[in-house]
C-alpha cells in the first residue's frame, strides 16, 4: 500500500529542536534543521546517521525546507550542509533567508568566541550554506523536480514564518512549523486553504496549554515599565532588530500618549536602520495595521521614541531604552546593562529566549554576580523580568487549523504520548481522522489512498454511458472495462479495439463451443422450438430469440440443434459463446441453467 | 460591537492600577463549574452541546513563583487531564483526598463518577454511576460528604435529597421531608450537619445522625424569586457556631444568618443589581476563605462584585462593593458576540487572599487579584 513515512529526528522525549524526515511518493524531504539549545556537545545536532551512516546527505534528500529563523528550527543548518554535507536545494521564505544568517552568525560568535567551542560551523560555512537557499513566496507553487512541488503558507508567529505543503502526485503533507491562530500587533494569524492533505504535521509543545491573552502580557509589560519609571529607574529592553521591538515600541508609544508620560524612550540607532531596511523588504509579511502605518509614515518616527546616543546612558532620571543584541551577549545592550546593573531601581526586561553562555541566560537563571572581562565582577542589583511574547498555537489553535485544512490524518511531534491521549481522542472524535504521536527517532507510516489520474477516450466514455446505469460519481465508484496504455508520462484508458489499432495488432475473437447430447424423437427444428419455449419460461429476464435460420440466441449464447442421418433421435445441441462473455455472472448463470 | 475598543483599552490601562495580577484566558467551551481538585488545580466542564469536555487544569505557575515571579514566564494554564461526558454538565464536585469527582448533568437520571487520573495517563475516565429517582433539566444539586468514606449528598427537590456512599451506592441517609420544592444548593457544615437551600429561599438544616430536619422559611417570601446560598465557616469540621450563611435572591436581596439562629437573619440588605429571571442559573454568592467577612456575588451580568460585610447594617442604603471585576464585559470576545457575557460562576483561591477565578458564558476564564485602595497603598 502506498504510504507516507515520518520520522522526527532526536532521541527520547527531547523537545528542544525540530528536524523531521518525510518520505512521500519516493521523495525524501527534511523539514527544519534545528539546534538543541540545551546541550553543549554533539547532542545539540540532529542525529543524521538515521539517513545514512557515513557520507554526504545529498543523494538521500530531495530538498530541505526551513520554516522560520528561530535557532531551534534552523540552528543546525550550516552544520548539516557544510560539515555533514548536502548540496541540494534548501527552501525558505525571503524574510527567513535574510534573517537566518544574522542569527546564525550571532549564535556562532557566542558559541565559538565566547565559549571557545571547536566542533562548530564557521562564518564561511554559514555563507556557503546560504548560497544553496532557494527563496519562497507565499502561495506560490514551486517545482522542486518533475514530481515534487512545494507551497508556502502564512504562519504568523515571527516574521517570515511559513507552513509548507509538500505534494507528490496526489499525495500531500502539510508541515506547520511554529504558528499561531490569533493575530497580534504586528503579525497576522496563520492561514491555509482547504487543501485536504493526506497528513498534517504539527508541533505539540503547546498543545495542552491554554494561553494567557496577549493583552494581559502587554499589560504586565506596561505595568513593569511604568512602575520602574515612576520610581525614577531606568528600563533596558534588549531586543533583536526585528519583530518584538516594533511591537513593543508601538505599545509604549500608545501608552505614553494616553498617560501623558514624560520619561524619554530611546531606540538604539543600529536598530532603526536595520529594522527599517527589513520592514521595507518584507512589508507584505506584517499585518494590515502595520502596513497602513508604514504607508502613512516612517516606522520609527514616533512622537515619544527617539534615537539613542551612548552618552544618554549616563543621564540621570528615568528612561526606557531598546538596544541590541537581544541576549545581552555583546554590543550596546551589554554596555548599557553594565552601567545600570548596580542600581536596584532599574529594570531589565528580557523578551525572549537566551542562549546558554550569554549574560541574558545567566541573569534569567537568577545569577546575581557576573564575571566580566578582566576578572571584574558585576553585581546584578536591578530587577530582572522575563516576559515571553512569542505566539504559539494552543489546543484550541490546533483544532482551528485542522478545521481549516481538513487533513485525512494528523501527526503531532514533540509530545509525550501518555500526556496527550486526551488530545488524540478529541481530534479523532471530532474530525474522524487518525492522530499519530511518534516518539523521537520513531518512524510512523501513514497509509494513503492516492488517486491516479487517467485520460479516458471519448468513445469509451460514450460506450460506458450507453450501457446505462448510474452516472459516474466520485462517491460511487463503478467498474468498467477498457485498456490502459502507459506511454511516456501519460496514462490513457481506451477501448480494446482502439488499443489494438494503435498497437497495430489484429483482433481475434474466441468462441467456445460445447456439445450436449439429448434424445428427442422430434425433428431438429421442433427440438429447437421446444428448447426455445422451455428457455423462455425459465429465463424470464433474459432476451431470447428464435431466429429463422435455425438458431436460438440467449443474450450472446448461440444454440443450434443438429443430428446425424444415422441417428436422427440423438440430438446434438451446440452451445457457443464468445470469450468476452465467458466470465460474466450472467453467462455463468445461463450456463448452469442450461 | 457593544464595547468600543477605546472603552476596552481604557479598562486595560486602568487595570494597571486596579489589579495586582490579571490573567485572561479563553476556554474552547464555556463552563458553569470551577472546582478545586488540589492546591494548584481546578476542574471545569462544558455545558453547551451534547458532548462535553471535563478538564483538569493546572494554574499558571507564575502565580506561585513568589519572590521570583519576575523570572517565571509561565503564565498559561496547562490541561493536565481531560475526559468526555455524554451530557452537558451542570454541577461538578471533588471528593477531598481522592482523585474522584462526581458530576450531574441536564439529561440523564444518574450522577456520574469519574477518576481524574494520575501521572500515567491524561484521560479522565468514568468509573461508575449513582442512579437518581428522576431527571432534572437543571441537573441534580450535589455536595461532597465530609466523612472519611467518600459520599455525595444530592437531590433536585427536597424530598429526594439523600446521602449516597460512592463506592457501594448504598443510601446512608434520606431527608424525611415531604416537600417538592426544588433545591438551589446544599452543603455539609461538618461531618454530620448539612444545609439545604431551596429555590424559594427556605433553609433546611439536617444531621445525618437524626432523621428529622428543621426548616426555616423566609419571613416574607416574594414569589418568582430564585435564591442561592453561600456558607462560611471559620474552620472546617467545626461546630456550627462559627458559621454564617448568606442568601442571595435574583433581585439582589441579601440575608446573612448565623447558623445558631437561622430563623432570624442578623442582617438584611439590598444590593444594587439588575434582576433578570433568565439568569437564575448562574446566581452565586461565596465567602472569601481568608479575608474576614468578605463575600463575592456574581450571576447578574458580566461582573463579579466584592463586598465587605463588616459595616453592613439592616437599615442602611445599598452597600457599595469594595471592588467590581468588569473584565468579562471588556474582553475581545465580548465585542464580537451578540449578547454581553454573563459570569456563570466564580471561586476564591484557597490561600491567596485576594485572588479570584471567574468564568463566563463566552468561555472566558479570568484569574485576578485586585488592589485594595485602602490597604494596598
Amino acid at each position: 500500500m502506498p504510504d507516507i513515512k515520518v520520522t522526527p529526528l532526536g532521541a527520547g522525549q527531547d523537545v528542544g529542536r525540530s528536524c523531521i524526515l518525510v518520505s512521500i511518493g519516493g521523495k525524501n524531504i527534511m523539514l527544519d534543521c534545528g539546534m538543541h539549545m540545551g546541550y553543549n556537545d554533539d547532542r545539540r545536532f540532529p542525529d543524521f546517521s538515521y539517513i545514512t551512516q557515513n557520507g554526504r546527505l545529498t543523494e538521500f534528500l530531495d530538498c530541505v525546507i526551513i520554516s522560520h529563523f528561530h535557532l531551534d528550527h534552523c540552528g543546525a543548518l550550516p552544520y548539516m550542509s557544510e560539515m555533514v554535507g548536502y548540496d541540494g536545494p534548501i527552501y525558505m521564505t525571503h524574510p527567513t533567508k535574510a534573517i537566518c544568517p544574522i542569527l546564525l552568525e550571532d549564535f556562532r560568535k557566542i558559541t565559538v568566541d565566547k565559549k571557545g567551542e571547536t566542533n562548530f560551523f564557521t562564518s564561511q560555512m554559514i555563507k556557503d550554506c546560504m548560497k544553496k537557499v532557494v527563496p519562497l513566496n507565499l502561495h506560490q507553487t514551486v517545482q522542486v523536480d518533475e514530481e515534487l512541488e512545494i507551497k508556502a503558507y502564512y504562519a504568523g508567529h515571527v516574521l517570515g514564518a511559513a507552513m509548507v505543503q509538500i505534494k507528490v502526485g496526489s499525495e500531500s503533507v502539510v508541515y506547520t512549523g511554529d504558528y499561531n491562530m490569533t493575530p497580534d500587533r504586528h503579525l497576522g494569524a496563520a492561514w491555509i486553504d482547504k487543501c485536504r492533505p493526506d497528513l498534517l504535521i504539527s508541533e505539540s509543545t503547546y498543545a495542552t496549554t491554554i494561553r494567557d491573552s496577549k493583552r494581559c502580557r502587554e499589560r504586565d509589560f506596561l505595568k513593569k515599565v511604568h512602575e520602574t519609571v515612576e520610581r525614577g529607574g531606568k528600563v533596558l529592553i534588549p531586543v533583536f532588530a526585528l519583530g518584538r521591538a516594533q511591537e513593543l515600541c508601538i505599545l509604549l508609544e500608545t501608552f505614553w500618549e494616553r498617560m501623558n508620560l514624560k520619561a524619554p524612550i530611546y531606540f538604539s540607532t543600529g536598530l532603526t536602520e536595520k529594522a527599517n531596511h527589513y520592514y521595507k523588504l518584507f512589508i507584505t509579511w506584517t499585518n494590515q495595521k502595520i502596513r497602513k502605518t508604514f504607508v502613512q509614515r516612517n516606522m520609527f518616527e514616533f512622537k515619544h521614541i527617539k534615537a539613542f546616543d551612548r552618552s544618554y546612558a549616563d543621564n540621570p532620571g528615568p528612561m526606557v531604552v531598546f538596544a541590541t543584541p537581544g541576549m545581552l551577549h555583546a554590543g550596546q545592550s551589554l554596555l548599557i546593562f553594565k552601567k545600570w546593573a548596580g542600581n536596584e531601581k532599574n529594570m531589565v526586561i528580557m523578551p525572549g529566549y537566551c542562549v546558554q553562555g550569554t549574560v541574558g541566560h545567566k541573569i534569567l537563571n537568577g545569577q546575581k554576580k557576573l564575571e566580566m572581562e578582566g576578572r571584574a565582577t558585576l553585581d546584578v542589583k536591578l530587577q530582572v523580568e522575563y516576559m515571553s511574547f512569542s505566539a504559539h498555537a494552543d489546543a484550541k489553535g490546533i483544532m482551528q487549523l485542522i478545521r481549516m485544512a481538513e487533513p485525512r490524518n494528523m501527526l503531532l511531534v514533540h509530545g509525550e504520548a501518555k500526556k496527550m491521549e486526551f488530545l488524540k481522542d478529541k481530534i479523532e472524535q471530532e474530525f474522524s481522522i487518525s492522530c499519530y504521536m511518534p516518539a523521537n527517532g520513531e518512524t510512523t507510516s501513514i497509509v494513503t489512498n492516492p488517486s491516479v489520474p487517467v485520460d479516458i477516450s471519448l468513445n469509451l466514455l460514450k460506450r460506458e454511458m450507453a450501457l446505462g446505469g448510474p452516472l459516474p460519481d466520485a462517491k460511487r465508484p463503478r467498474t468498467m472495462h477498457g485498456t490502459l496504455i502507459m506511454k511516456d508520462n501519460s496514462l490513457r484508458l481506451v477501448s480494446p479495439e482502439q488499443a489494438l489499432k494503435e498497437l497495430g495488432l489484429s483482433e481475434h475473437q474466441l468462441r467456445f463451443t460445447c456439445r450436449v447430447q439429448l434424445h428427442d424423437p422430434h425433428s431438429d427444428n421442433d427440438t429447437l422450438g421446444r428448447i426455445y419455449t422451455h428457455l423462455k419460461s425459465v429465463l424470464k429476464t433474459y432476451s431470447i430469440q428464435h431466429v429463422p435460420d435455425g438458431t436460438v440466441i440467449v443474450e450472446s449464447i448461440v444454440i443450434k440443434v443438429t443430428s446425424s442421418a444415422e441417428e436422427p433421435n440423438l440430438k446434438v445441441i451446440l452451445l457457443s459463446w464468445s470469450y468476452q462473455t465467458a466470465d460474466s455472472t450472467a453467462t455463468k448463470k445461463k450456463k448452469i441453467q442450461l | 460591537m457593544d464595547i468600543s475598543s477605546d472603552e476596552s483599552d481604557d479598562w486595560f490601562i486602568e487595570s494597571l492600577n486596579t489589579y495586582k495580577d490579571l490573567h485572561v484566558f479563553q476556554l474552547e467551551h464555556p463552563t458553569k463549574v470551577i472546582e478545586w481538585t488540589g492546591d494548584k488545580n481546578i476542574c471545569v466542564a462544558g455545558y453547551t452541546g451534547s458532548r462535553s469536555e471535563i478538564l483538569e487544569l493546572l494554574l499558571p505557575l507564575k502565580l506561585y513563583a513568589g519572590e521570583n515571579q519576575g523570572l517565571c514566564a509561565e503564565r498559561d494554564f496547562k490541561v493536565q487531564h481531560g475526559g468526555f461526558s455524554e451530557e452537558p454538565i451542570e454541577s461538578l464536585i471533588h471528593i477531598s483526598g481522592t482523585r474522584c469527582v462526581v458530576t450531574s448533568g441536564s439529561s440523564s437520571s444518574t450522577l456520574q463518577i469519574w477518576d481524574i487520573g494520575g501521572d500515567d495517563s491524561d484521560v479522565i475516565k468514568r468509573t461508575g454511576v449513582i442512579n437518581l429517582k428522576s431527571t432534572s433539566v437543571k441537573g441534580c444539586k450535589i455536595a461532597p460528604g465530609l466523612t472519611d468514606e467518600p459520599a455525595v449528598l444530592h437531590g433536585s427537590c427536597i424530598s429526594e435529597v439523600q446521602l449516597t456512599e460512592i463506592a457501594t451506592g448504598r443510601v446512608l441517609y434520606t431527608v424525611a421531608k415531604e416537600s417538592s420544592d426544588s433545591v438551589s444548593g446544599l452543603q455539609f457544615v461538618n461531618a454530620c450537619v448539612f444545609l439545604i437551600c431551596a429555590s424559594d429561599g427556605t433553609l433546611f438544616m439536617g444531621d445525618t445522625r437524626d432523621p428529622s430536619t428543621c426548616h426555616y422559611p423566609l419571613e416574607d417570601s416574594k414569589s418568582g424569586l430564585h435564591w442561592a446560598f453561600g456558607l462560611r465557616s471559620d474552620s472546617s469540621q467545626s461546630e456550627p457556631s462559627g458559621c454564617t450563611v448568606a442568601r442571595l435572591s435574583s433581585s439582589g436581596h441579601m440575608l446573612l444568618s448565623d447558623l445558631r439562629n437561622l430563623q432570624s437573619p442578623f442582617c438584611q440588605t439590598q444590593l444594587n443589581v439588575q434582576h433578570d429571571a433568565s439568569k437564575n442559573d448562574f446566581l452565586n454568592v461565596s465567602w472569601a476563605p481568608v479575608l474576614d467577612r468578605c463575600l463575592s456575588v456574581s450571576g447578574f451580568d458580566g461582573t463579579v462584585h466584592i463586598y465587605n460585610t463588616i459595616n453592613w447594617s439592616t437599615e442602611g442604603q445599598s452597600p457599595q462593593p469594595v471592588f467590581s471585576h468588569r473584565g468579562h464585559e471588556m474582553s475581545d470576545e465580548a465585542k464580537y458576540s451578540g449578547s454581553p457575557p454573563v459570569v456563570t460562576t466564580h471561586s476564591w483561591h484557597q490561600s491567596r487572599p485576594k485572588t479570584i477565578l471567574s468564568v463566563a458564558t463566552d468561555g472566558s476564564l479570568h484569574v485576578w487579584d485586585w488592589v485594595d485602595k485602602i490597604t494596598d497603598r
